[in-house]
C-alpha cells in the first residue's frame, strides 16, 4: 500500500519524519516522503500522481490546527480523493490541551484517525486495524 | 581570402537580417518577396563569397519558435516539471490543462506544435482515461508526447495516433527528470527550423549547423559581464518582428526546481512590433493600464492606424509595458518574477536602434510605479552592436 508523509507547513522537525519512513518501510508500506516544510496542496498533488491510499501528515510545533481548517475546502478541488485515508500526528496544538478535545476536532477537519503525542507504533498499530477493518 | 578564425555571423530574423564580420556589423529588413537566401546573397554577395564555407555561421529565429499544450494532473508536479522543461527548451507554452477538469477547459484555435501529456509515477495506472481522447480529437496539434506513468504507456498509444513515448519525467521520488523530453523538445525546435525551406537553401553558404538565435543568446548569458556593466540578478528582453523573448536568471523566480541550466526564457509569442503587430495592440488594448500610459507618452489610440517612426517607438513602448505586466505578480502567469529584484534590464534587437535610452528608461519607470507601485528602477543597458549575439556566436 501507498503512503505520502510529510511535516506539514514551515515546521522542520525532521526526527520524527525520518522514524516514520523507517517504521512504515518495515511495516511494508511503499512511502513518498515529502520531507519537512510541505504545503498542504503539495501533499494532495502528491497523493494524486503516486495513488496514495493512505496520507500521514505530522506536525511537531505547533501550525497543525492552522493548516488543519483548510483541509476540507482544498480537498473538494480534488475529485479522486474520496477513498484516501487521512492520519495526522505529532505535538497537535499549541501548549496543552487532552485527546478527548483534540481528536474531535481533528476529526472534523476531516481526518480518519489522530494521534496528539501518541507514540508512533501505537499510531502505525492503529492504522493498520482500521485498514482491516474497513477491507473487511 | 580570410584568415583562419575570422567568422562571418548571420542572424535571420522574421524583419531583419543582420550580417556580422570580424571588423563591421549590418543590418537590412528584409525583402519579403525574396527567399531568404537570395535576399541575403543579393545584398550581401560580396561579404559572404569572401569568407569560407566552414566559417560561415547561421542562427535564425524567423519561425518565433514552438508551441506547446500540457496536460498534467498536478500543479506541484506533473504541470510543474513539463512547464519547466518546455520553458528550458525554449517552447511557448499556450495552455496548460488539469486533467482532472479537462472537460472545462476551451480548446485553443491555434495549430499547437507539441502537445505534451504527464502525469503519474510509473506505478500509478489508474490515471487516464476517454476524456482525454475525446479532448485529443477537438484538438488541433502536430505533435503528441507522453511522458508520464510507464504502466499507462501501451493503452495511450493504442488511441492516441502517432503517440511518441519517453521516459517519465517524474521518478519514484517524485522528483523531475528532465533530459529524456528536453532533448526531444529541442530537436523538434531545430527540425522546424531546419524543415524551413527558406532555411534549408541557406545550407549553400555554410558546413556548420544552423541553431535557433534564443538558444545562441542564452549561451551568452553567463558571459555577458564580459562585455557589459551587468549587475546580478537581470533579465534581458528582446522584441522581434514576431516575438518578444525575456531571458532571466533562476534566482529571479520563487520555483524551488532545481535545473543545470543558470537562465531560462520566456517567449510571447504574439507580442512582436511587425508580423504579430496586430495581436500587440489587442493585448495593448485589453490592459487597464494603456490608456493612462498612452496619456504619459503624449499620443492618442490614433497611433495604432499610423506607419511612422513614432508608432513604432509607441509600440515598442507598449512590448515593454506589456511584458512586463505580464511577467509581475500583478498577472498570475506561467512564471512569475521577482521584478523587484532586478538591478539590471538588457535589452537588444531592433529596439536598441529605435528607443534611446531615457525612452526606455521612461517606460521601466512608469511600469514600476502604476503596476508595483515603487520607485525600484534598474539599471538599463542597450546592447546596440549585437555583442551579445555575437559572443554566443562566436562561442558556439
Ligand atoms: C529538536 C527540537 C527542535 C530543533 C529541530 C531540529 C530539526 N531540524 O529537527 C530546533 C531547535 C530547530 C527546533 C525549533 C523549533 N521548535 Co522545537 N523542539 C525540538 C525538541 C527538543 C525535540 C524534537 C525531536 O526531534 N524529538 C524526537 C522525535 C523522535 O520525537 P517527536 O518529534 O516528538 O515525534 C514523536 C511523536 O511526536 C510521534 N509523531 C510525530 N509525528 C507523528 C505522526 C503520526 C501520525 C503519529 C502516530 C505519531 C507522530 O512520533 C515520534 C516518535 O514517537 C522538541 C521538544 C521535545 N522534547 O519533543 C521541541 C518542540 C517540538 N519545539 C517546539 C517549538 C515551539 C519550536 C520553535 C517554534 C521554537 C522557536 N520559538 O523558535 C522552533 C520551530 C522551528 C520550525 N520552523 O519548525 C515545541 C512545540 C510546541 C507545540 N507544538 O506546542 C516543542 C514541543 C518544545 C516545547 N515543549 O515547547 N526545535
Amino acid at each position: 500500500m501507498k503512503v505520502v508523509t510529510g511535516v506539514v507547513g514551515n515546521d522542520i522537525h525532521v526526527v520524527a519524519n525520518r522514524l516514520i519512513e523507517l517504521s512504515l518501510n518495515a511495516r511494508g508500506f511503499e512511502v513518498f516522503n515529502l520531507g519537512v516544510n510541505t504545503y498542504l496542496e503539495e501533499f494532495f498533488d502528491a497523493v494524486v500522481e503516486t495513488g496514495a491510499d493512505i496520507l500521514l501528515i505530522s506536525s511537531l510545533n505547533g501550525e497543525a490546527e492552522g493548516w488543519s481548517r483548510e483541509i476540507k475546502l482544498l480537498k473538494s478541488k480534488y475529485k479522486n480523493l474520496d477513498n484516501l485515508v487521512m492520519m495526522i500526528g505529532g505535538n497537535l496544538v499549541v501548549g496543552s490541551a487532552d485527546a478527548d478535545t483534540i481528536v474531535p476536532k481533528y476529526k472534523n477537519y476531516g481526518f480518519d484517525l489522530v494521534f496528539h503525542q501518541v507514540d508512533l507504533n501505537t499510531g502505525l498499530d492503529t492504522l493498520e486495524e482500521f485498514l482491516k477493518e474497513r477491507d473487511k | 581570402m580570410s584568415k583562419m578564425n575570422d567568422k562571418l555571423l548571420i542572424d535571420v530574423g522574421s524583419t531583419y537580417f543582420k550580417v556580422s564580420t570580424p571588423t563591421s556589423i549590418e543590418q537590412h529588413l528584409r525583402d519579403f518577396n525574396k527567399d531568404i537566401f537570395d535576399d541575403l546573397t543579393y545584398r550581401c554577395a560580396n561579404t559572404i563569397n569572401s569568407f569560407e564555407k566552414d566559417d560561415i555561421y547561421i542562427c535564425s529565429s524567423a519561425n518565433g519558435g514552438l508551441s506547446t499544450l500540457i496536460i498534467g494532473l498536478t500543479n506541484s508536479f506533473s504541470l510543474k516539471y513539463a512547464k519547466n522543461i518546455a520553458f528550458n527548451s525554449g517552447i511557448n507554452i499556450i495552455e496548460t490543462v488539469m486533467y482532472q477538469n479537462i472537460e472545462e477547459y476551451s480548446i485553443p484555435s491555434d495549430v499547437i506544435d507539441v502537445v505534451i501529456i504527464v502525469g503519474g509515477i510509473n506505478s500509478n495506472d489508474n490515471i487516464f482515461g476517454a476524456d482525454l481522447y475525446s479532448y485529443l480529437d477537438k484538438l488541433n496539434y502536430s505533435n503528441v508526447v507522453f511522458v508520464g506513468s510507464e504502466s499507462h504507456s501501451s493503452a495511450l498509444k493504442d488511441n492516441i495516433e502517432n503517440l511518441v513515448i519517453l521516459p517519465n519525467i517524474i521518478d519514484n521520488k517524485l522528483h523531475i527528470v528532465e533530459e529524456n523530453l528536453k532533448v526531444y523538445l529541442t530537436n523538434l525546435y531545430q527540425e522546424d527550423i531546419e524543415g524551413k525551406e527558406d532555411i534549408k537553401h541557406l545550407y549553400d553558404i555554410t558546413s556548420n549547423q544552423i541553431y535557433s538565435t534564443p538558444y545562441i543568446v542564452n549561451k551568452t548569458l553567463p558571459m555577458i559581464h564580459t562585455k557589459f556593466a551587468v549587475v546580478n540578478p537581470f533579465i534581458l528582453i528582446d522584441i522581434g518582428g514576431a516575438t518578444t523573448d525575456i531571458h532571466y536568471s533562476k534566482d529571479l523566480v520563487d520555483d524551488n526546481i532545481v535545473t543545470e541550466n543558470e537562465y531560462d526564457r520566456l517567449v510571447f509569442k504574439k507580442l512582436g512590433v511587425y508580423k504579430s503587430k496586430e495581436s500587440l495592440i489587442f493585448a495593448a488594448q485589453n490592459n487597464e493600464f494603456v490608456y493612462e500610459l498612452l496619456t504619459h507618452l503624449k499620443v492618442t489610440e490614433n497611433i495604432f492606424e499610423e506607419q511612422s517612426e513614432k508608432a513604432t517607438k509607441t509600440l515598442m513602448q507598449l512590448a515593454i509595458f506589456l511584458v512586463l505586466t505580464k511577467m509581475s505578480h500583478y498577472k498570475q502567469a506561467y512564471i512569475n518574477l521577482k521584478l523587484l529584484s532586478i538591478n539590471s534590464i538588457v535589452l537588444t534587437g531592433g529596439i536598441t536602434k529605435v528607443l534611446t535610452s531615457s525612452e526606455i528608461e521612461d517606460i521601466i519607470s512608469f511600469f514600476y510605479k502604476k503596476i508595483l507601485n515603487s520607485e525600484h528602477n534598474p539599471v538599463t543597458v542597450l546592447d546596440s552592436n549585437y555583442d551579445i549575439w555575437t559572443l554566443g556566436a562566436e562561442a558556439e
